[in-house]
């Protein structure tokens, strides 16, 4: 038995490091580790942001410069075979040049004609048609959209109005006059109407009224009727129709135009008739020559002039034929047509798309100049790409005067503009103009200046940007008629995109995005293996992270693999930095699994192949620019991702064949079951249609080295720690959940153990506390440390005094140095009770003071009591009864939190109820109790002196005093209705300083009796009480922070949702533990639902507490150490 | 006799032909008649020897030509399945044209329609560009095939039927007892007897029958034994005399393996009448009848045109599917619907439009669907192996 002492043995404090170099050591090393790690973080990051060196295929390079101007004008024919066509409708009158000589010269004098119609011809499928509107509204009165379809034998009625543009046109005070047409997927249904005109009557009606409803509801006022190929067998059946349509759409004050093609079809109708009918006609002055005829003017001059005549002069009898001129619309044309004349292909494409092409063919180069003069007055140029050779046509703002002066001079009443949208900007100011443009006028329509406006060349979805512009110029002149003609010199340039990889027609790509699946991507694989497809998978560079040997998979089946960032964000809303970041780390990845880099990219959320706007061009541009990558899109997308139902799958992929060659799918990213059930049906379509299904690198023809390189020696180092980084990360993940599935399962089992023998333990003393009394009752000695405890100790005293007990008993207060009225307190009741006695040293800390008191204790048993803790009058008997048996060295007491009267301090009861004494009841019964508590506990007083008494290496002199005991071969016991009533902390700060005490001393515990550790000697205390400290009590809750901050990361991005599954496993086991405390301390089991909150408030505080130690446990024990052990006030651990 | 031996659905052969085609075409396990037909035999994915089509003992395969465009051969799976929607029936036979102006033989055309589960028919045309009707013999002429001058596209044609290796049947120079197309008989000496022969032979079906002969020996030769030949005429004569019959164009029984005719009721708006059903059917059924007891009869071509003016369209397809089930006529095995609209050029019906589609009007193609919703008139082809000695 160790003399008290009031210096701490030198070098004898577990954790202490006396010449205080550890700290120091350490230090300088986890400085070395942490710049270590911080540099190959940022390495990691530096290698990820330094461009991977990719070799853009050559083919791709150059496409730019495969555009040429053809060397010599193919021959076309001199004479245009429709130009005169006219003239089998027209009768010249004698009078007729003297009457246009009279109108010209009028019109010249009057300007601008009267009430005019100005119609704008809509779109809805051309982002440019609106934007066009928006811009030129004011220069329209009316607005004729495509909305209304009559298709099929049974004549059936597609309506697609659309409120937007109607409110628009409201706004701005256009008239809506929707076109009704016969024309469904590029082919015009001649039936729907001839069925319509010769039908029952009742049907008509039907149709009459269904059409009428509509316009109504869209505020429209009126209907243009657009018919083409109607076999004029029925002409007075489709005047009839066209009257009876007139008649009910008159009644409700809506309009009835009727739109006449020039060419064959104007006999179709009886325009005569029909005039009467209708309110207007509009004129189609355009398509001289369209898509199915050869390369020619879209509307030469003088084919014009003649229909114009057609329709405006007077016959013999002086009478007009087609009605009075004012009741004609002229619609002029304003686009141009692109002739493949290799593939008998032709576009439709806009001026502008006719200008950049001219411009990147060169047509304008070496002084070479395309004129816009008689006789058509249309523009023509042509060009070759790799594709073929090609013929342009186009109408600009010059075609457009002249066209318009014609009209006018025609006296027609209204000019239209087909189309908004594809239109030569400048024929806006043209209709403006009143008379023959000055110098002024004519320099500003030589300005051809280059806009936002995307121009597309080419055909594919594969694509190139090139987002320069270049204003252009024409040199516009007068001709002696008053007819203006242009030459153009330097042909403008607009953003744009070349379009690639439309290759054969009956070659056709599938892709697949968001990749790889787990679950999905295997699916995918093993049916384009049955049937020996090879498809493109763009990768999601987090889901190759996760699923490697994927990525590797889908390569070695010769698919191909493409970029489709890391973490499918929105490239739209990213910085270029963060895009260069999202797509260097896939490439990395990529890289680094595979040994291949990728130069196919595909950026996520991309709607179709035909970007609208300039902002979406630039991530595009700096993939391709900065990056090198090859921009794969998509024209056939069934949208498969929504799940529409794989039957609707199969049917889009077959409405979108026609439309393109590379088809999207998704094998991730969701349930992707209907994607699976789809695939081998589009697979059977497309190869019974005839399709070959081919990877990318064959609608490309480049080589599959060239589209996915070998990674070769450049940038080794770069690559490699860009794998290791990717790895490591990779293997960190890995280890976190596999820590997770473990300790959960460790928790489970612990708990299941704790709570049988918790329980089995309940059963025994049950039956034990049935007995009527006490039978051991030994004489006891009860020593109580106190410290500045005079506002308590009296009544501490008073409860060990009024007791059961039925032995004899002595009370030994040790006032360690008190600098309040401890001793005074304590002297004051001694004097009226003489079992009570007051032992006063100097200030020499708690151990010391309880040595002090076994010193002079008289009885072989002790009882120690905290100065602030209650004892019940049952206490003292029920704690010494376990000492009955020799062989129990000490008995641990219950107990309890006694100041119920904060949040703080009921969470602390509820730990004290499960966390220590259900723990207790449980180890007791395999005899691997770790603590008998200094708060409430009785010992063997030779059970103390064989362990050497109260060492002072500790701060849980308690502890390592259980410890030693355990090691002399004692039984250490619980005797749970031993109840004390302590004083909990109630602040946080002080709470913190108590558990921080006692976390410390439990580690310095542990560090002093590790070989108790997994000893078979010492059975469960070795195996399981031990352990369990080290793993569930220190381990477990030192990473709470981690687990809480994947909680957050998880709230906050959806990411790693598993954490919840075991983050509520824990707290199930916590709650059950809890309830089952409760029931057998006889608490009511709501108190047990305060673990929720517990979880989130006092785990947090425990952790701290834990990290704290941790770091003074390293740092060897150096500051504030003396000042912890002598601020004896708080209460001793339970 | 045909009972007896084993009978193939076309689907349940189409596995069998995958292995075969460049890339596996895959209408397995989508017929549900399927599994019913392969209960007649043989085992599925096992390839039939020499393939042909069977010749129903019940029956009559129903087909068309869709509209293929101007040289009746760009045929696509869109069109055919379109079709197929209108008219609510798969088709037995799918028809599209080969001109020998083109000097090709039509590969994707064949394996599309095969993989989509009909036999190609193939009307195998021997003129030049301009296709036009009216123009006279061109290089391809009846004599310049006789003599030789065409036998390395015949051989390349019929390498290329072979490899194609599926059924086929070709209806080579069709009509050729009418007056417009240049391979007619009217055309190579007409009536003009051939000298020295008794009962006299006249040259211009004997001038044909040489030149099919010639090219039915010289595909034969190259072992395309998948192609059946169809002798295919108009149904009535122009002129119908005796010269220009049926029985003085007929080869010979080796020689084809179906006879065929052409049907049209009115055609053209400007037509004075309207031509009923029966008798255009009834004469050349009874003529071709006569020209050999066995062979089973096609009509190659049928429609008529939408002509409100004339004659109900709709009457005139129940009555046609009416008449072609009758057991007066039970050597009728197949019929092909011409399913077009053109625009005419010539004379009164310049800018009218002739509409053969069975969609003309609403009523028309509820006639055609009706009737041939038919289960006696068969949508799905079976297939058998050729019988022995071919």
């Amino acid at each position: 038995m160790p003399e008290p002492t009031s210096t701490l043995p030198s070098g004898s404090f577990v954790f202490q490091d006396p010449q205080g170099k550890r700290w120091p050591r350490l230090r300088r090393v986890l400085l070395g580790w942490g710049v270590l790690v911080a540099l190959s973080v940022v390495w990691f990051f530096q290698t990820l942001l330094v461009r991977p060196e990719l070799k853009l295929p050559a083919s791709i390079r150059t496409l730019k410069g495969q555009l040429t101007a053809a060397t010599q004008r193919s021959a076309l024919p001199t004479s245009d075979p429709n130009e005169m066509n006219w003239t089998k409708f027209y009768e010249q009158s004698p009078r007729s040049q003297e009457r246009l000589a009279r109108v010209r010269a009028q019109l010249r004098k009057a300007g601008k004609p009267k009430g005019e119609i100005r119609l704008g011809l809509y779109v809805d499928w051309d982002p440019n048609s609106f934007a066009s509107l928006e811009e030129h509204a004011g220069s329209l009165t009316h607005l004729a959209p495509e909305w209304f379809t009559l298709l099929d034998t049974d004549s059936k009625l597609q309506i697609e109005t659309d409120r937007r543009l109607a409110t628009f046109a409201a706004a701005r005070g256009l008239t809506m006059m929707p076109i009704l047409r016969n024309l469904a997927e590029n082919e015009w249904q001649p039936e729907a109407v001839e069925n319509l005109a010769r039908g029952p009557a009742d049907k008509r009606a039907r149709f009459i009224n269904e059409l009428l409803g509509a316009l109504q509801r869209a505020h429209a006022g009126g209907l243009i009727i657009d018919w083409q190929q109607l076999d004029p067998s029925y002409r007075d059946d489709y005047t009839e129709l066209v009257a009876q349509i007139a008649e009910t759409l008159h009644a409700a004050d809506l309009e009835v135009w009727f739109m006449a093609s020039l060419g064959e079809d104007f006999q179709t109708f009886d325009l005569e008739a029909i005039g009467v009918v209708t309110d207007r006609f509009v004129a189609v002055l355009h398509d001289e020559n369209s898509e199915s005829d050869a390369p020619g003017p879209i509307a030469s001059q003088s084919w014009l002039g003649g229909w114009l005549k057609v329709i405006a002069e007077k016959d013999r009898n002086g009478s007009w034929r087609y009605g009075d001129p004012a009741q004609w619309i002229g619609l002029l044309g304003a686009y141009a047509y692109d002739w493949n004349t290799t593939t008998k292909k032709t576009e439709t494409i806009s001026f502008k798309d006719a200008m950049s092409r001219a411009s990147y063919a060169g047509v304008d180069r070496d002084g070479k100049v395309v004129k816009v003069e008689a006789p058509s007055y249309n523009g023509e140029y042509d060009y070759s790409e790799p594709g073929g050779g090609h013929t342009v046509s186009f109408l600009d703002a010059i075609s457009f005067y002249n066209q318009a002066l014609a009209v006018r001079i025609a006296g027609l009443g209204g000019l239209g503009v087909s189309r908004l949208g594809t239109e030569d900007p400048q024929i806006w100011d043209v209709l403006e103009l009143r008379t023959t443009p000055g110098p002024v006028a004519r320099k500003a329509l030589g300005q051809l200046r280059a806009s936002e406006t995307i121009t597309h060349v080419g055909r594919g979805e594969i694509v190139r940007v090139d987002v320069t512009r270049d204003d252009g110029a024409r040199t516009v002149e007068t001709d002696p008629d008053g007819l203006l003609r242009a030459t153009y010199s330097d042909f403008p340039t607009y953003p744009i995109l070349y379009h690639e990889g439309a290759g054969e027609p009956h070659q056709v790509a599938i892709t697949f995005d968001d990749g790889p699946d787990p679950k999905w991507t295997p699916m995918v694989l093993a049916i384009l293996r049955a049937r020996g497809v090879k498809a493109a998978f763009f990768l999601v560079g987090r889901n190759c992270e996760n699923n490697p040997g994927l990525v590797l998979q889908i390569l070695r089946e010769g698919h191909e693999i493409g970029n489709h960032t890391f973490s499918h964000g929105n490239l739209a809303a990213m910085s270029p930095e963060m895009m260069r970041l999202e797509l260097n780390a896939t490439q990395r990845l990529i890289e680094s699994i595979t040994g291949r880099s990728t130069t196919l990219f595909r950026p996520p959320y991309n709607a179709d192949s035909n970007p609208t706007d300039i902002a979406e061009l630039a991530p595009l541009k700096l993939a391709q620019e900065e990056l090198g990558y090859t921009v794969v899109l998509e024209k056939v997308d069934p949208q498969d991702w929504a799940r529409p139902g794989a039957d609707v799958i199969v049917r889009r992929v077959k409405e979108l064949r026609s439309e393109g060659n590379i088809v999207l799918l998704h094998d991730a990213g969701g349930n992707r079951a209907q994607t699976v059930e789809a695939l081998p049906q589009i697979i059977d379509y497309l190869q019974i249609r005839g399709d070959r299904i081919v990877p990318l690198s064959e609608l490309l023809q480049i080589p599959r080295d060239e589209l996915m390189p070998p990674v070769t020696g450049s940038q080794p180092l770069e690559r490699m720690v860009a794998g290791t980084g990717f790895r490591l990360w990779h293997a960190t993940v890995e280890f976190f959940w596999a820590f997770m599935i473990f300790a959960t399962g460790l928790v489970m089992l612990r708990t299941l153990l704790v709570a049988w023998l918790a329980q089995r333990h309940h059963g025994k003393t049950a039956a034990f506390a049935i007995r009527d009394a006490p039978v051991f009752a030994p004489p006891l000695t009860v020593i109580i440390a106190a410290y500045n405890e005079a506002k308590v100790i009296a009544k501490t005293l008073r409860s060990v005094l009024e007791t059961d007990y039925v032995g004899e008993f002595e009370v030994l207060v040790v006032d360690d140095g008190s600098r309040d009225a401890t001793a005074e307190e304590v002297a004051h009741a001694a004097a009226a009770d003489g079992r009570l006695c007051l032992i006063r040293q100097p200030n020499a800390g708690k151990s010391a003071a309880l040595a002090r008191g076994l010193a002079q204790a008289r009885h072989a048993m002790v009882v120690f009591l905290d100065a602030d803790t209650l004892f019940e009058r049952t206490t003292l008997g029920a704690i010494v009864q376990p000492l009955a048996n020799p062989l129990v060295g000490a008995v641990s007491g219950n107990a309890r939190v006694g100041n119920l009267r904060s949040f703080l301090a009921r969470c602390q009861s509820l730990e004290y109820i499960c966390g220590f004494n259900l723990d207790r009841r449980a180890y007791t019964e395999w005899n691997c109790i770790t603590v008998v508590p200094g708060a409430v506990s009785a010992l063997r007083k030779s059970a103390i002196e064989a362990a050497g008494g109260f060492s002072q290496e500790t701060l849980a002199e308690d502890t390592d005093l259980t410890l030693i005991l355990h090691r002399l071969g004692y039984h250490i016991a619980y005797a749970p209705e031993a109840i004390a009533w302590t004083e909990a902390p109630e602040t946080f700060s002080t709470l913190a300083r108590q558990r921080f005490r006692w976390a410390f001393g439990t580690m310095q515990c542990l560090w002093k009796h590790r070989d108790l550790v997994f000893n078979p000697r010492f059975g469960a205390l070795g195996w399981f009480s031990l352990p369990g400290i080290w793993f569930f009590q220190i381990l477990l809750v030192a990473i709470t922070p981690l687990v809480d901050a994947v909680l957050i990361w998880s709230l906050l991005f959806g990411h790693a949702a598993a954490i919840w599954y075991y983050f509520a496993a824990f707290l199930v086991m916590d709650i059950f533990l809890a309830l089952l405390a409760c029931r057998i301390e006889g608490e009511r089991a709501v108190r047990a639902l305060i673990i929720v909150p517990m979880r989130f408030l006092y785990r947090p505080l425990l952790s701290w507490v834990i990290w704290k130690s941790i770091i003074h446990a390293l740092k060897g024990a150096l500051v504030g150490w003396g000042k912890l052990e002598r601020t004896g006030a708080v209460p001793s651990r339970a | 006799m045909r009972g007896a031996r084993a009978l193939l659905l076309l689907t349940g052969l189409a596995l069998a032909a995958c292995d075969r085609e460049a890339g596996p075409a895959a209408i397995n396990a989508q017929s549900p008649d399927e599994a019913e037909g392969n209960q007649g035999g043989g085992k599925k994915g096992e390839p039939i020897r020499n393939p042909q089509l069977a010749i129903p003992a019940r029956g009559i395969y129903t087909g068309a030509y869709v509209d293929w465009g101007d040289k009746e051969d760009a045929v696509t799976l869109e069109g055919i399945e379109g079709f197929e929607e209108l008219v609510g029936k798969h088709q037995a036979i799918v028809a599209s044209s080969s001109y020998w102006g083109e000097q090709t033989f039509p590969d994707d055309n064949v394996r599309l329609i095969w993989r989509h589960g009909s036999v190609p028919l193939i009307f195998w045309s021997p003129w030049d560009r301009p296709y036009q009707e009216g123009r006279g013999p061109d290089k391809y002429s009846l004599t310049s095939i006789i003599a030789g001058e065409h036998d390395a596209y015949l051989d390349m044609w019929a390498d290329h039927a072979r490899e194609f290796g599926q059924p086929l049947i070709v209806s080579f120079a069709n009509e050729m007892n009418g007056a417009w197309f240049p391979w007619s008989g009217v055309l190579y000496g007409g009536d003009k007897p051939v000298p020295g022969s008794t009962p006299p032979r006249f040259q211009g079906p004997e001038t044909f029958k040489s030149a099919y002969r010639h090219v039915v020996d010289r595909v034969r030769a190259r072992g395309a034994r998948n192609v059946q030949w169809v002798l295919h005429l108009m149904n009535y004569s122009m002129p119908q005399e005796g010269w220009n019959l049926a029985a003085q164009y007929y080869p010979g029984p080796a020689y084809c393996d179906w006879l065929g005719f052409s049907l049209y009721g009115s055609q053209f708006p400007s037509d004075g009448e309207w031509a009923p059903f029966t008798p255009l059917f009834d004469w050349p059924y009874t003529e071709l009848a006569l020209l050999d007891p066995q062979k089973p009869i096609m009509v190659c071509e049928w429609g008529a045109a939408e002509l409100p003016h004339l004659g109900s369209k709709a009457d005139w397809f129940r009555e046609a599917f009416r008449v072609m089930k009758d057991p007066k006529y039970p050597r009728l095995k197949a019929c092909v619907v011409w399913h077009e609209r053109w625009q005419n050029s010539e004379g009164d019906d310049a800018g009218k439009y002739s509409n053969l589609r069975v969609n003309s009007t609403p009523e028309s193609l509820e006639a055609y669907r009706q009737g041939v919703a038919d289960p006696f008139y068969l949508g799905k082809p079976v297939i058998e192996p050729m019988a022995d000695g071919k």
